[in-house]
C-alpha cells in the first residue's frame, strides 16, 4: 500500500519545515523501517537516532503522530488504524494515508528527528542514579536479594531511558529545574532497593522544591507514552507516599497541600475550598504573603459573585471520616 | 435517541459546590432541557482529586469504592461533570474490577473496610461516566443537534479537556486520549465551530497553583495564547479545575506571561445549554472572572 510519511524536519537554529516522502509499505512494517527505507531509497540527508530495531535499546524515539513513541515499536498497519478511527481523519478512502513523524518535545533539534538529550541525562544524573557506594563494597559473597525484594525493581528498571515520557512532560515544558518522568522513575528505583543505605538523604533530595515529585504536574502524559509500561507518574507517587510518612503540615506547602486536603474530607466529606486556601496558602495565618497573594484572587471572586458564601458539608462526613481513619490505622500498621 | 429517558446517579464534586457554582447550576438546566434524570449523590465524599492516592492506593481506592457503591445501590450509572473526578473515579472503577479477577483479597480489604464503617460494599456493577460521553455517546449528536434552538454558528470554540479526562483511565472507549475529537464534535452538533490547537489535550496547571504559581501560571498562559492565536472566541472546558486556573486566575496568568488575554473560558454544559435556548442568567455565565460578554454579544444575546 502506498502511505506519505511526512516528516518534521529542521537544521539547527532554523525554523521546521515538513518534506513528504511517499513509499509502497506493507502494514507490519515498523515506521523504523520506512525510514530506514526513506534514507536508503530516496533521501540519504533524512537524519534519524536507530539502533536495535527491537525495543531494547531507546534509540529511536520520536513523535509518531502526534505522540513520543519508538519507530521500531509502532507499525504502519497500527498507525493508520489509529488514524481511521479519529472522526476528523477517516474522510475520503481514496486519498494516500498520512504518517506524520517530528522530533522529540522538550529537548533542542541538532538535525531533522536528532535530539540534543543532554538535559535528559543530566537530569538522569541529578538523582543520582547509583546503588550508594556503600553496598557497592561487594563483601565476600554477593548481595543477596529476596525474589520479593528484587520484584519491587522490575518496573522501573525496564526503562530503557527512551525520552518518550520527557519530551510530553508537560511540567518539564515550564520548568527546566524538573528532573522529569525517567529521572524520577530511576530515583524510585533506587529508593525501593533494598541494597541503597541512603534511602532517608534520597527522600530529603526528591522533596526539594520543584525540581523533584512536587514539580509533577500530574498530567499522566508519562503514563500513556511510555512504551516499556514503567508508569513514571506511579512511581512519582510512590515516592511522595515516603515523603508524606515522615513530614509535618508545616514543612512546605506542597506537603500542606496534600495534608490539608485530606483533613477537610475528613471533617466535611466534600472539600471547602475557602478553608484549602487559608491553610494551604496562608498556612493557617502564619505566612502573611502567602494570605496576600491569593487576596486579589478572592477579592475578584466576591465582586463577581462567584465566592463561595457557604459551605454544606456532605451528609456522609462522618461516615468517609470514620473511613479514612480506619485506612490511616491500617496504613500505619503496615 | 435513547429509547428510555437516560438517569444517572449525579457526583457533584467540590469545586461545583464552592468556587465554580455556575457548573452546578448549568448541568442542572443542561439536563432538565435534555430530558435527563440526575440523582444527586448527596452522601458522596471528595475523589481526592488525585492526592488521595499519593497518601496511600487504599486511601483513594476505599473513598472511591463508597463512592460507585452508591451509585450502585441505585442500579445508576455514576455521572460526573469534572475530568478530573471522572479520572480518578473512573480509574479506582477500572482498576477494582481488574482485582476482582486477579486479586480479589484486595476487594475484601476495601469492602472488609466499607462494611466495617456500616456502608455498602463495592459491587463492580455499574460504570463511571463524564458529562461530554453522556451528551456524546448515551444522548446522541444528533438528538442533540434537532434539539438546537439557537445556533451557536460563528462562534469560534477551543476545547481544553483535563489531563485526568484523556489519561487518567487505561480504556478510553470514545476518544483517542492523543487526539480527542467529542468536544469539537458537540461543537459542531450545536453550529459552533472548534478551534484546534496544540494545548488542548495538556495541562492546565492547576495542580500547581498552591505552591509553584509562576510554573502553573505559565503553562495556563501558553493555552490561553495559543486557542487566541487559533481565532478562538472562547475556551469550553469539560473541567472545572481547569477552569479556575484558565478562568479565576486569568489576570495572575497575565501577569507572569506579561501579555492582555481576556479569553472567556465557559464549561461545558453552559455552552450546550445556550444552544438549547437556556438564559445566559440562569447559566451563571455572569459570574466568571474574565467577562463572557463578548460571547454572548457574538450570538446576539
Amino acid at each position: 500500500m502506498q502511505v506519505i510519511f511526512k516528516v518534521i524536519r529542521q537544521e539547527k537554529n532554523s525554523s521546521p519545515h515538513i518534506q513528504t516522502y511517499q513509499l509502497d509499505v506493507e502494514a507490519g512494517n515498523t515506521i523504523l523501517d520506512c525510514l530506514n527505507r526513506i534514507k536508503w531509497e530516496q533521501d540519504g540527508s533524512l537524519a534519524f537516532r536507530k539502533n536495535c530495531r527491537n525495543t531494547i535499546c531507546g534509540s529511536c524515539g520520536m513523535r509518531i503522530n502526534g505522540r513520543s513513541a519508538l519507530a521500531c515499536k509502532e507499525n504502519v498497519g497500527s498507525e493508520l488504524q489509529r488514524l481511521q478511527s479519529l472522526p476528523t481523519q477517516a474522510t475520503d478512502l481514496d486519498r494516500i494515508p498520512e504518517i506524520t513523524v517530528a522530533p522529540m518535545g522538550n529537548m533542542p533539534v541538532i538535525k531533522d528527528l536528532v535530539v540534543d538529550m543532554s538535559s535528559f541525562w543530566n537530569h538522569l544524573e541529578a538523582v543520582e542514579p547509583y546503588v550508594s557506594t556503600q553496598a557497592r563494597l561487594v563483601p565476600e559473597r554477593e548481595f543477596l536479594q529476596t525474589p520479593q525484594e528484587r520484584s519491587q525493581l522490575e518496573k522501573t528498571g525496564n526503562c530503557i531511558l527512551c525520552g518518550a515520557c520527557y519530551s510530553e512532560c508537560n511540567a518539564r515544558e515550564v520548568n527546566p529545574n524538573f528532573v522529569g518522568p525517567h529521572a524520577l522513575a530511576k530515583a524510585y528505583r533506587m529508593v525501593a532497593d533494598s541494597r541503597d543505605e541512603r534511602t532517608r538523604s534520597r527522600l530529603e533530595e526528591y522533596n526539594e522544591g520543584t525540581q523533584g515529585v512536587w514539580g509533577c504536574t500530574r498530567c499522566f502524559y508519562c503514563n500513556t507514552v511510555c512504551p516499556m509500561g514503567v508508569e513514571p507518574l506511579e512511581q512519582i507517587n510512590q515516592i511522595k507516599q515516603e515523603i508524606l510518612a515522615f513530614k509535618e503540615t508545616q514543612d512546605s506547602r506542597s506537603i500542606r497541600h496534600r495534608k490539608v486536603l485530606v483533613d477537610l474530607v475528613k471533617q466535611g466529606g466534600w472539600i471547602d475550598e475557602r478553608q484549602f486556601g487559608l491553610q494551604v496558602v496562608g498556612n493557617y495565618f502564619r505566612d502573611l504573603r502567602g494570605l496576600l497573594s491569593i487576596g486579589p484572587l478572592g477579592l475578584r471572586m466576591l465582586i463577581r459573585g462567584k465566592f463561595p458564601l457557604s459551605f454544606e458539608p456532605s451528609p456522609g462526613a462522618p461516615v468517609v471520616r470514620s473511613l479514612i481513619e480506619a485506612v490511616q490505622k491500617r496504613e500505619r500498621g503496615k | 435517541m435513547p429509547s428510555s429517558p437516560l438517569k444517572y446517579a449525579y457526583f457533584p464534586g467540590c469545586v461545583a459546590q464552592g468556587a465554580c457554582r455556575e457548573l452546578y447550576q448549568s448541568t442542572q438546566a443542561l439536563t432538565q432541557a435534555l430530558g435527563i434524570e440526575l440523582v444527586e449523590l448527596k452522601t458522596a465524599a471528595c475523589c481526592g482529586s488525585g492526592t488521595f492516592k499519593e497518601d496511600s492506593q487504599l486511601l483513594e481506592d476505599s473513598v472511591n469504592a463508597r463512592n460507585i457503591a452508591l451509585a450502585e445501590e441505585l442500579q445508576l450509572p455514576l455521572l460526573t461533570h469534572c475530568s478530573t473526578c471522572q479520572g480518578v473515579i473512573g480509574h479506582v472503577d477500572e482498576r477494582l474490577k481488574e482485582c476482582q479477577k486477579k486479586d480479589p483479597a484486595y476487594i475484601d480489604q476495601v469492602n472488609g473496610l466499607l462494611q466495617q464503617e456500616g456502608c455498602v460494599p463495592y459491587q463492580g456493577s455499574t460504570e463511571v461516566k463524564h458529562l461530554l460521553y453522556a451528551l456524546v455517546a448515551d444522548y446522541g449528536l444528533e438528538t442533540i443537534q434537532q434539539q438546537v434552538k439557537r445556533s451557536l454558528s460563528g462562534l469560534r470554540c477551543a476545547a481544553f479537556y483535563g489531563c485526568y479526562l484523556l489519561r487518567a483511565q487505561k480504556s478510553m472507549p470514545y476518544d483517542d486520549p492523543y487526539c480527542p475529537e467529542s468536544m469539537e464534535n458537540l461543537f459542531r452538533a450545536v453550529g459552533a465551530t472548534p478551534v484546534y490547537y496544540r494545548g488542548r489535550t495538556q495541562c492546565c496547571g492547576w495542580p500547581l497553583a498552591s505552591y509553584a504559581t509562576t510554573e502553573s501560571f505559565k503553562m495556563a498562559g501558553m493555552h490561553i495564547q495559543e486557542a487566541i492565536t487559533a481565532g478562538a472566541d472562547c475556551m469550553v472546558t469539560p473541567c472545572p479545575l481547569c477552569h479556575l486556573n484558565l478562568d479565576s486566575r486569568q489576570p495572575e496568568v497575565e501577569k507572569v506571561i506579561e501579555r492582555k488575554l481576556g479569553l472567556p473560558v465557559l464549561h461545558l454544559p453552559q455552552l450546550i445549554a445556550l444552544a438549547l435556548g437556556v438564559k445566559p442568567k440562569q447559566l451563571g455565565l455572569d459570574r466568571h472572572i474574565v467577562s463572557t460578554r463578548p460571547v454572548l454579544e457574538k450570538l446576539g444575546l
